[in-house]
């Protein structure tokens, strides 16, 4: 009897740790999960409960072995919340290297604060997050939450290699739907992993474990392209209260339409009269729509205010209209409603703004941080940036270029693209005349045009003040020295996108002086290299997202005295990445002009890992070869 | 006589009709027709008319409140100017009490059709956000805001505060046309006003006093068996401090790029409270020298108890030290003990957050816990140790004396003659060495009695950065060599810093980035963990592109990766100091072995540059000895601070130093 009530004693001890407990001990981590990584996660698991349309319950519990400062962002012991979700519990345990528990955090030593950025005026969004002290490394964090919330539109996806440097041990999935909601699920990338799944009509369960910590590589895939995923919504669901059913994008469009978008146009009488006077003389749609955008940029101003059904609700446009501000849903509205004041359709287009990231066009939920307008007229697609008071007409830019987006109409969702700026758009081409002194210093007058993307990259520079402009100039050409402005002046023609920089500077030792000879850099201004660091081991593909063209034409004139003793070679390289032309020559017959003409053109385009060290060399032979130089010789 | 008095009268007038109106609402045409400031051409808008009062209100029921009100008119030129629309008001709050901000009242003004027309800011553009326990933030946004626009607010805190008045800000990244402040102080407050020493701009201000009388009715009730109530009518005269302040043109702080706390330069007016005196109670002082302060932080802070608490270490620290009798060995196992054993929670504060008993059971603390536990673990084992109160650079530097001038605090171990400071917060600081955060103006140093004395947090031994290139050429140009880097003191710290803990080929990446195209091997570094001895790190290279042959001359640039190419000042003029991070001594030296088959035919030339009477130093020097050629760069820094004055001097002598390692040597075959 002792021996069975030993055992039983015995049992009692192992099972609960064997069930809910785990080895947080560090030596307990694979080896392979080592390697790149600055946490792992030892084990997460979401639950999701749909209670009902508009009711969800979602239990996380989330363990993450940290190894030094830079995993430490990974702990993730936090959870948003806001008037229509709630925190029901949160709690963390701290673990030391050997798995041993040293602290425990409740509740209410969780820190509070709100979500408001500085561009932000208003949002209800807040957080509450775990702020702890980490003495020693490797520590293992565990973190338990349970929220609640009315809006079942957005279902977590599970996403468990969330970021690079960071491998997962265990990672769990569980949807559970007991009212059987009809729901849809999409698996992405999940082939060759250790994967257990067992799916029913009321519910998902995934359960993965050991995937390696994946290095970020320059140029190379956004992770969530190749990260395994699965994506999950309902169809019949509920946002802040308001009920939706959407199975595809066509009725998700729809729902937005009807629930967000609809009956908040209205515009005051007196607006609609001034624009009817403006836009009385324009002849075409797209003059009308450029009046009118010019209106909009010249009345309004952009500021984030997150408010209504979730933050996903346009403010009503004569609301607009009255307080000339708005966040980017508000502002676009309006434009919308003017346009459509002087008859002329537009539809607003809910975009990722920022690095190039598509609405997925197979799977339909709440998806996009930012909306634009698209305007269809019978020549071209127009597309408005409604947020700038600055953008030229039917310019997006970096911002929102090339992608997949969803439009709203009132028919539904439709997925369509954004324009791509092509290689031979995004050009930038200078003319610059330099006189050359005996001493290698020099006078130079510069004019550069600059078209599609570098247009934005550039034109802002025109409201900076003076002494700014100075250090922008002098900072990205840093190779000129002692470099002085005589003239900064600026041409932003905004009707063709072109920025025109017009500048007379002078600096000193361009050329270096070699005895009676001095040797003169042909290639003025740098060509625009890529630093790519060396990587013998290239894993990922190499991406270039956008294409530039490249023009230079440099006209020397030699110092009085002197004449040329030689030049450079010219020189092709041509290959899939782009191209690089550059022509040395001498102009007329008494010799004193040097012509340097240059085209450097690097292609958009997606390559295979492989690619990378030929690409590397393509940029070491460019900056080599723009080293050049003349040699100038004193009578 | 009468004819000066009517002209006098008359030119006043003038004045008058030509003034702008600054009522509130009494926007005219003209400021909203204003396409550029007539001065400032460049602002992106401008402060028409500020007022700022201050003054206390009594009431019998609450008591005092301080109140803040603010009117300000403000021009918006561009569209660089709109953020000018969007005001925050931040407040404070502890537990109980909180400040209010009320009474917002705001109109934009616009020409819509040649007329003036204006625009109410309604509730649904003001919003209130806590945005953690002790700050609240009250949002306001201008309606219908477009280029040319001229908006106009004003609104009211009131404060529990009574003790703090806060800055009134005399200057703003925008132009003031006209400012006016008036602050009324009653005499309960011994307040001094203080202008902030680092802006050029001082103005006159008017201080008067004014007698004020406040009459209030006192109910008294007397208990007994029947209770009579009595009101009474009292008053209570007392005189107020005046504070008037009127400015017209006041100059945009100008915003430079490599200036951190622009506001620190800003001109404002700080309030120090010295003494409190009310009716009926004694005269309540509060620190008025540097003296004083650190003596009250001593006493009432409880530093004093902490740097004297024993008894939770006792055993520990013995068992350290055990074996160990040379002093130095033993500060250097407490430092290391201490550094080791609690982690800074990265708040900091000279007061001791958690007490030093518990940051050591909890082996966590802030920066009070962590070095006041040193100073008693110092103590303890005979060594003469202090705490040193300190400013933050992030804190900047007190204007007068107060116990919010410090805001963090180190240890001090003194000796017959020199004093080592001591910070276990930073686990890269050797003993003497402090983080940048702490080497901040003086520190205040508290002995055992409680008398107390300046001590300089500048480092007072130059640091060193020590760069040997050995290498050699091959007929292809491509130049093979071994770089050996020695680095001390806080250049050692600095890199520990930065690179210790990442792993070998990421810093590899971050070591080949910028030296062109270059293959580095066979790295080492040795002593990077070793805290407070030097790092030495070696490598090997091969560097290609940097030797060109044009018309049978061969061009290097000796300096190759080692020089400065490019002048790290870029602004053309400044207005603020600049400040360095430490006193260093850089030193380059380049040994090329000429191949045979080669021969140089010209060096560049050797240079010394000063600067400002030896504040730095720049020596450049080529020779060439058979076929060894040496080059040897060394610049040294000893100031940490340059005025704004000093700003041309400064970048012409980086001038120099970019154009001397620009120079190439030239070869040719021989």
């Amino acid at each position: 009897m002792r021996k069975i009530l030993l055992f039983l004693f015995v049992v009692i001890q192992i099972v609960p740790s064997l069930i809910f407990g785990q080895d947080y001990a560090i030596s307990s981590i694979e080896p392979n999960l080592l390697s790149n990584a600055n946490s792992v996660v030892r084990n997460q698991s979401i639950e999701i409960s749909v209670l009902s349309k508009d009711k969800m319950r979602v239990k996380t519990k989330r363990v993450v072995t940290v190894f030094n400062e830079y995993g430490e962002q990974h702990i993730g012991a936090y959870d948003f919340y806001d008037d229509h979700s709630k925190i029901k519990s949160q709690e963390a345990i701290v673990y030391n290297s050997k798995g041993k528990e040293i602290e425990k955090i409740k509740k209410r030593d969780f820190q509070d604060r709100s979500l408001i950025g500085s561009n932000t005026l208003y949002s209800d969004n807040r957080l509450s997050y775990l702020s702890y002290t980490i003495k020693d490394y490797p520590i293992t964090i565990a973190y338990e939450s349970e929220i609640e919330t009315n809006s079942t539109i957005f279902i977590q996806s599970w996403n468990p290699l969330e970021n690079y440097n960071l491998s997962v041990e265990k990672s769990s999935y569980k949807l559970i739907n007991p009212n059987a909601i009809p729901f849809r699920f999409e698996e992405r990338n999940l082939e060759g992993l250790e994967l257990k799944k067992q799916n029913t009509g009321a519910g998902l369960n995934y359960e993965v474990r050991n995937i390696s910590a994946v290095k970020s590589e320059v140029f190379s895939p956004n992770l969530s392209t190749y990260a395994p995923r699965v994506l999950v919504a309902l169809n019949e669901f509920a946002l802040v209260g308001v009920e939706g059913k959407a199975s595809n994008w066509k009725e998700l469009g729809k729902w937005q339409y009807e629930y967000l978008l609809k009956e908040k146009m209205e515009l005051p009488r007196e607006t609609i009269l001034k624009l009817n006077e403006l836009t009385s003389n324009a002849v075409s749609n797209r003059e009308k729509a450029e009046i009118i955008y010019n209106y909009v940029q010249e009345n309004t101003r952009y500021i984030s205010v997150q408010l209504g059904i979730g933050g996903w609700e346009p403010m009503l446009a004569k609301e607009v209209d009255e307080l000339g501000y708005g966040d980017c849903k508000a502002l676009t509205n309006y434009t919308k409603a003017l346009l459509e004041s002087q008859g002329i359709p537009s539809y607003y287009t809910v975009v990722y703004g920022g690095d190039k990231n598509n609405i997925d066009p197979e799977f339909a939920s709440m998806q996009g941080n930012h909306v634009i307008l698209n305007l269809p007229l019978a020549e071209e697609d127009i597309w408005l940036e409604c947020t700038s008071q600055t953008n030229p007409f039917n310019y997006l830019g970096d911002f929102t270029d090339d992608r997949k987006v969803l439009k709203i109409t009132e028919d539904g969702g439709e997925i369509i693209s954004t324009p791509n700026y092509a290689t031979a758009a995004n050009l930038r081409e200078s003319f610059v005349e330099i006189q050359l002194d005996e001493s290698g210093g020099f006078l130079a007058e510069i004019t550069r045009k600059n078209h599609g993307i570098p247009y934005g990259d550039i034109y802002s520079i025109e409201s900076l003040k003076n002494d700014h402009q100075k250090i922008y100039y002098r900072e990205n050409w840093g190779h000129l020295r002692e470099l002085q402005f005589d003239k900064i002046a600026f041409e932003n023609d905004r009707d063709s996108i072109v920025f025109t920089e017009k500048l007379k500077i002078k600096g000193a030792k361009l050329a270096m002086q070699a005895g009676n000879r001095l040797l003169v850099p042909v290639n003025f201004l740098k060509a625009k290299t890529f630093n790519l660091p060396r990587n013998e081991s290239r894993k990922h593909p190499l991406v270039i997202e956008r294409g530039k063209t490249y023009k230079d034409h440099f006209q020397f004139t030699l110092p009085a005295g002197f004449k040329v003793e030689s030049i450079p070679e010219p020189i092709t390289i041509e290959n899939e990445y782009g191209k690089l032309i550059m022509e040395t020559s001498i102009v007329e017959e008494d010799e004193t002009k040097l012509d340097v003409k240059r085209i450097l053109i690097l292609e958009e385009g997606n390559w295979k890992s492989s690619a990378y060290n030929s690409y590397r060399e393509f940029m070491n032979q460019i900056k080599s070869y723009t080293n050049q130089k003349a040699v100038l010789v004193s009578n | 006589m009468k004819h000066f008095y009517i002209l006098i009268v008359s030119l006043f007038s003038v004045c008058l009709l030509q003034a702008q109106d600054y009522k509130f609402g009494k926007v005219s045409k003209e400021e909203v027709l204003e396409k550029e400031h007539p001065k400032y051409k460049e602002a992106n808008a401008a402060v028409l008319f500020r007022k700022h009062l201050v003054y206390y209100d009594i009431r019998k029921n609450t008591g005092l409140t301080l109140v803040t009100v603010v009117h300000e008119r403000i021009k918006i030129y561009n569209k660089e100017g709109l953020d000018w629309a969007n005001k925050t008001i931040t407040g404070y709050q502890n537990g109980s009490e909180s400040e209010e901000v009320s009474a917002i009242k705001g109109y934009t003004y616009n020409i819509v059709d040649g007329k003036l027309v204006e625009e109410k800011l309604k509730r649904n553009g003001v919003f209130k956000e806590e945005t953690n326990k002790y700050k609240l933030k009250t949002k306001f946004t201008m309606p219908a805001v477009s280029e040319g626009s001229v908006i106009e607010y004003t609104y009211t805190i009131r404060s529990p505060f009574v003790t703090s008045i806060d800055d009134v800000p005399l200057q703003f990244e925008i132009p003031v046309n006209r400012l006016e402040a008036e602050i009324k102080i009653p005499e309960f407050f011994g307040f001094r006003m203080h202008y902030n020493p680092k802006s050029p701009i001082v103005f006159p201000i008017d201080k008067t006093k004014e007698s004020f009388t406040y009459n209030y009715s006192q109910k008294t009730r007397t208990t007994g068996r029947t209770v009579q109530t009595d009101y009474k009518q009292r008053s209570l005269d007392y005189l107020l401090d005046f504070y008037k302040f009127q400015k017209d043109d006041i100059p945009p702080l100008k915003k430079e790029v490599y200036v951190d706390y622009l506001q620190n330069y800003a001109a404002y007016l700080r309030w120090e409270l010295q003494y409190t005196k009310f009716p009926n109670s004694p005269i309540e002082s509060f620190a008025s020298t540097w003296e004083d302060v650190a003596k009250s932080i001593y006493n009432d802070a409880g530093l004093k108890q902490e740097v004297n608490r024993t008894g939770f270490f006792d055993e520990d620290l013995d068992e350290l030290l055990a074996g160990y009798k040379d002093n130095a060995e033993k500060l250097a196992k407490i430092f290391m003990y201490v550094k080791s054993k609690i982690a800074w929670n990265d708040f900091v504060g000279f007061q001791a957050e958690s007490g030093t008993r518990t940051a050591y059971k909890d082996e966590k603390g802030n920066t009070g816990d962590i070095n006041l536990l040193l100073v008693s673990m110092l103590r303890y084992a005979g060594f003469n140790a202090n705490p040193v109160l300190v400013s933050t650079k992030s804190h900047g530097i007190p204007i007068f004396p107060t116990r919010n001038g410090f805001n963090y605090v180190i240890a001090a171990v003194e000796n017959e003659d020199n004093i080592l400071l001591l910070d276990a917060t930073d686990k890269n600081a050797a003993i003497g060495e402090l983080p940048a955060r702490a080497m901040n103006w003086q520190g205040r140093i508290i002995r055992e009695d409680g008398t107390s004395g300046w001590v300089s947090l500048m480092p007072n031994a130059k640091s060193q950065n020590t760069t040997m290139l050995n290498m050699q050429f091959d007929d292809n140009m491509v130049l093979k060599g071994k770089s050996v880097r020695d680095l001390s003191g806080l250049h050692a710290k600095e890199f520990r810093d930065r690179y210790v803990g990442l792993a070998e080929k990421d810093y590899l990446k971050i070591l080949e980035e910028d030296k062109g195209n270059i293959v580095v091997s066979g790295l080492d570094i040795s002593k990077e963990e070793a805290i407070g001895e030097n790092i030495r790190q070696t490598y090997n290279f091969e560097l290609r592109d940097e030797m060109e042959e044009i018309n049978g001359k061969i061009y290097l640039k000796p300096m190759v990766f080692a020089g400065l190419h490019e002048n790290p000042f870029k602004g053309e003029d400044r207005n603020y100091p600049i400040f360095f991070d430490f006193p260093t001594s850089n030193d380059k030296i380049i040994n090329i072995l000429i191949p045979d088959g080669y021969k140089v035919e010209s060096l560049p030339e050797s240079a010394i540059v000063n600067l400002k009477e030896g504040a730095g130093v720049f020596k450049f020097v080529a020779t060439l000895n058979g076929k060894f050629l040496r080059v040897e760069s060394s610049l040294d820094m000893n100031d940490m601070v340059y005025i704004a004055q000093d700003y041309k001097a400064l970048k012409n002598f980086y001038a120099e130093m970019v154009n001397k390692h620009s120079e190439a040597i030239v070869l040719s075959k021989s």
